[in-house]
């Protein structure tokens, strides 16, 4: 044992979260694959606590005092347990017949695992950076939650109502395990929130982002997004944080990049902007899977606030983005609808998978927008008038509704083809440009007229 | 005699009494030969007396280490510490006296009913609800016998009180009384308060332990099905606090009939409170006898409709939310036609984000058939502002979509009118009529009227209206912005 915790030792002396996180890793590195096994191997179920605190206390060069020592010998026998669960797994599928009973071993272990470093922390026994060691041991918890979660699915079948219920099918959650680790999430968050330390340099409170993001992404997983708006309710509401602007940029990204997809969700699309803006700026210039994340939400956006595409240089960038807007975007700047209605459909399975199906469907306006400009532009020019000169000719602003009808019948197949477009659907169509200030102007219908703004009829377009 | 003073008190992670002067010996696998000798050791040395067993205690013990005995899938260590157990239990006690030891279980046998125990109680409670029975319920239980007498001797009580609620409590009375009485053994345990509130909220959770009451032996019943009796066609509703009596529950050929006789009653009486009365108490019947087949599926169906047709949303969403279940169990029914009232419906509360998940779940046959794509084309035909294609797959939906639709109706009539009022100056009323899918001129008129515009129709003569939209631009936006604000989601889920 003692050999087996030289590196925790070693960990430890650094002073830093990462390396004492590696140490308490449910993965075996990749350096030394027999590690978790050898840790096992090092200790029995009835020696184990003696063996820990032995090697703690009697080690020189990490000298904790004896109540630290108690927390670390706690934490780390908890993490031989795990291991040994793991181990146990791993046998268990070399002989394939892993069940669900290993996937929960596992998962209890490690979960005893983060319960005894929260209970540790807030006794604060252990130095101020532990709760960035335990960030690491709680995402652990998150994945393993997730795995058990599947295997469970896997092997259960749908289960019967039980109790007094009314009604045949039972409403058991499908994530149980996961959901068990959210309100674990729960505490860790408000035991970093809460830190009452006045000391900024010994406090919790830097850990409040980083544990938001996981409890935004374990929201997420479990479809309970809404949840993630009381994590941020109440860290806006937390007076006393460190500036935002002070927190690793890695938390701040992150913890934006989600802020930005919760408003956009909600159709806040100004707040959305501003969120996933700062972490596009923030976001680290090399980090392809993030930069392309936070566009997938940034580009919807922008279409609905600026009316704005993206540059084609932008999405060469990132080949899933040009795959996935490409032919959008495409068909927006043409003002091809039919093409437009038809990159929908063929992407809507990634669009709906991303949830920015209903947001992108909003921009089929612009595509229109581009298509009666065409019509507008193509109309020309009124003739010259006396005493005017080329420089300002004015353009028709008198467009009969059947050059529009015309238009938007351009891309539709013919008869019989199931599709039709009426006069009227085509002048319901203006009537929303214009109600939406895409369009100035009014229709009338006693003359089957567009009469366009002299100035400024397609508002931000140059016309 | 005094027990000592001294014993180490171990947590407790069970409800056994756990007796803890015998921990120690446990351990200890040289000792587990000869159980009676050891006893004494932990008794402190002061009480030789402990050493010199009954007979009794004595033949016991020989009894339970016959091979006879010997129960498969309990090892002879297990059976060792229960009966120490067991002994030291009534030793600490002083009661070896009172227990017949001749035809006490042998412990092979208690760990064996212990099991079966925790086999039924829930894994997420890991509690055993049998080991706890309180002198609370004793007392209760004495009023059981009046109970059942007063309920005989009104003969003219309303229907509904004999049939349920009395039978209903005094069901879970006599439950627990048969309880207590089998599980005297355990009953050391009630002594401890917090355990009975534990209890309580076990009985409410899981009541089905014991299903039938008519036999003392069945009361400890695997959480089964209840199989009904009852041949009434008619039952009123009552939400369930004890697992239901077999008499009160009709089968499922009788639930058929009541089904064919309540559509009937519907199209005669259109008496909703009755007939949602009664498909409730029909569900529930389907859920405490389990059955999950093509006929549950039928009846939510039904209810589902009908609740639709009287806008009961609290209703609808509740059968709604069962019907996703059970089509997902391939158990026919019309899952095509309840996918587009779901669209529908959230179409109503503007819920993008059940809209998006709805979406997600639809599967390119769903998205080809009828009735979904009549509902996504209304979907997609507002999300794109095209209130003339609304309003006429208004006047074409199909099945109960046309009462889903009637939900929104007025907000996106006042939508439409928002918008047009930007778009256009003025319109004939005829014009809007059409646009707006009103059947006639009257009714648009009537409809322009009750929201404060009777000011801008202009009367032509000969029956020709043209209505000044651009006057009344402001408060048509009004109108429709508070339409949108206030989406009453009754049950929401």
């Amino acid at each position: 044992m003692q050999s087996a915790l030289e590196s925790f030792h070693e960990a430890y002396a650094s002073g830093l979260a990462q390396p004492v996180a590696a140490f308490l890793s449910p993965i075996a590195p990749i350096n030394a694959s027999n590690r978790l096994y050898d840790f096992a191997r090092a200790s029995s179920d009835d020696k184990i606590e003696g063996d820990v605190r032995y090697a703690l206390k009697y080690n020189k060069t990490t000298r904790m005092t004896n109540k630290e020592c108690g927390a670390w010998v706690d934490i780390i026998v908890c993490y031989w347990r795990a291991v040994k669960e793991i181990i146990k797994a791993d046998k268990a599928a070399d002989q394939s017949r892993t069940g669900d009973r290993q996937y929960l071993a596992i998962y209890d272990a490690w979960k005893d695992l983060t319960s005894s470093f929260i209970k540790h922390i807030s006794g604060g026994l252990l130095p101020a950076w532990a709760i960035f060691t335990l960030y690491f041991t709680a995402n652990h918890l998150r994945k393993i939650a997730i795995k058990t979660d599947e295997q469970l699915a896997k092997s259960k079948p749908a289960v019967l109502n039980t109790g007094y219920s009314d009604d045949i099918a039972s409403t058991t959650p499908q994530n149980q395990k996961l959901e068990e680790a959210a309100r674990v999430f729960n505490r860790i968050f408000a035991l970093c929130l809460g830190d009452r330390n006045q000391d900024m340099s010994e406090s919790r409170k830097w850990g409040v982002y980083c544990i938001a993001n996981l409890q935004f992404k374990t929201y997420f997983k479990l479809k309970a997004i809404s949840l993630s708006k009381n994590v941020v309710r109440s860290i806006e509401a937390q007076p006393d944080l460190p500036s935002f602007e002070l927190y690793p940029r890695a938390h701040r990204v992150t913890y934006r990049y989600y802020t930005g997809v919760l408003a956009f969700l909600q159709e806040d699309y100004a707040k959305a902007e501003q969120s996933l803006q700062g972490a596009w700026e923030s976001c680290w210039s090399r980090s392809q899977q993030n930069k392309s994340l936070i566009l997938t939400y940034l580009i919807p956006c922008r279409l609905i606030t600026q009316h704005k595409v993206p540059t084609a240089g932008l999405l060469a960038e990132a080949p899933r983005l040009q795959r996935i807007f490409g032919p959008l975007v495409a068909c927006i700047k043409r003002g091809d609808l039919t093409g437009f209605d038809k990159a929908l459909a063929d992407g809507e399975p990634e669009f709906v998978r991303r949830r920015i199906f209903l947001t992108l469907e909003r921009s089929r306006d612009i595509a229109l927008r581009n298509l009666l400009r065409k019509v507008y532009l193509a109309g020309g020019f009124d003739d010259l008038k006396e005493g005017q000169t080329e420089k300002d000719r004015i353009r028709k602003s008198r467009i009969p509704l059947a050059h529009f009808v015309a238009a938007l019948r351009m891309g539709i197949s013919g008869a019989g083809s199931g599709q039709a477009l009426e006069d009227e659907e085509v002048e319901c169509l203006l009537a929303n440009q214009i109600y939406k200030g895409l369009m100035k102007g009014y229709i009338s219908r006693e003359h089957a007229m567009v009469v366009l703004n002299k100035k400024g009829a397609f508002p931000g377009t140059g016309v | 005699m005094q027990p000592p003073a001294y014993n180490a008190v171990k947590p407790r992670t069970t409800l056994q009494p756990a007796p803890v002067s015998l921990h120690t010996q446990l351990s200890n696998p040289s000792h587990a030969h000869t159980p009676l000798q050891s006893d004494a050791a932990p008794a402190s040395s002061s009480k030789p007396k402990k050493v010199e067993w009954p007979p009794a205690v004595r033949e016991y013990v020989r009894r339970a280490f016959e091979p006879a005995n010997a129960i498969p899938g309990i090892s002879q260590l297990e059976m060792q510490a229960k009966l120490k157990a067991t002994i030291s239990f009534y030793a600490e006690r002083n009661a070896h006296d009172e227990v017949h030891w001749p035809t006490h279980p042998l412990p092979q046998e208690l760990l064996m009913e212990e099991r079966r125990k925790a086999a039924l109680a829930s894994p997420t409670n890991g509690f055993d609800e049998h080991t706890n029975t309180t002198p609370q319920s004793k007392k209760r239980k004495s009023q059981d016998a009046e109970e059942l007498q007063g309920q005989q001797t009104q003969a003219n009580v309303p229907p509904w009180r004999s049939t349920n609620l009395v039978s209903r409590m005094t069901y879970v009375e006599g439950h627990t009384g048969k309880r207590h009485k089998k599980n005297a053994l355990m009953d050391a345990a009630s002594k401890f308060d917090p355990v009975e509130l534990d209890k309580r909220r076990q009985r409410f959770q899981l009541g089905n332990n014991g299903t039938n009451a008519t036999s003392p032996d069945e009361d400890e019943m695997p959480a089964g099905p209840v199989v009904g009796t009852n041949q009434n066609l008619e039952k009123s509703y009552f939400r369930l606090t004890a697992p239901p009596k077999p008499e009160t529950v009709r089968p499922l050929h009788i639930l058929e009939d009541t089904l064919v006789m309540l559509l009937e009653k519907w199209k005669a009486e259109r008496n909703y409170n009755y007939i949602c009365n009664q498909f409730k108490s029909v569900r529930q019947d389907l859920t405490v006898q389990h059955i999950k087949n093509a006929f549950t599926v039928k009846v939510y169906e039904h209810h589902a409709r009908i609740s639709l047709e009287k806008g009961d949303l609290g209703e609808y969403n509740q059968c709604q939310t069962q019907l996703k279940a059970l089509y997902a169990q391939n158990l026919r029914g019309k899952p095509a036609e309840f996918k587009a009232y779901r669209i529908l419906y959230f179409v109503y509360t503007c819920n993008k984000t059940d809209m998006n998940d709805m979406l997600a779940e639809l599967t390119l046959a769903d998205k080809s058939h009828e009735w979904i794509k009549h509902a996504l084309e209304v979907r997609s035909s507002l999300a794109v502002g095209n209130y003339h294609k609304f309003f006429r797959l208004y006047l074409g939906a199909q099945n109960m979509g046309a009462y889903l639709m009637d939900m929104f109706i007025e907000r996106e009539r006042l939508s439409a009118l928002a918008n047009m009022s930007r778009g256009y100056a003025n319109v004939t009323l005829r014009f809007l009529t059409d646009e707006l899918g009103f059947d006639n001129d009257e009714i648009c008129r009537e409809f322009l009227e009750s929201h404060g515009a009777q000011n801008i129709i202009e009367d032509k003569g000969d029956n020709q209206y043209r209505v000044r939209l651009r006057e009344a631009a402001s408060q048509f936006e009004s109108l429709r912005a508070a339409a949108f604000s206030k989406v009453d989601i009754k049950g929401q889920i």
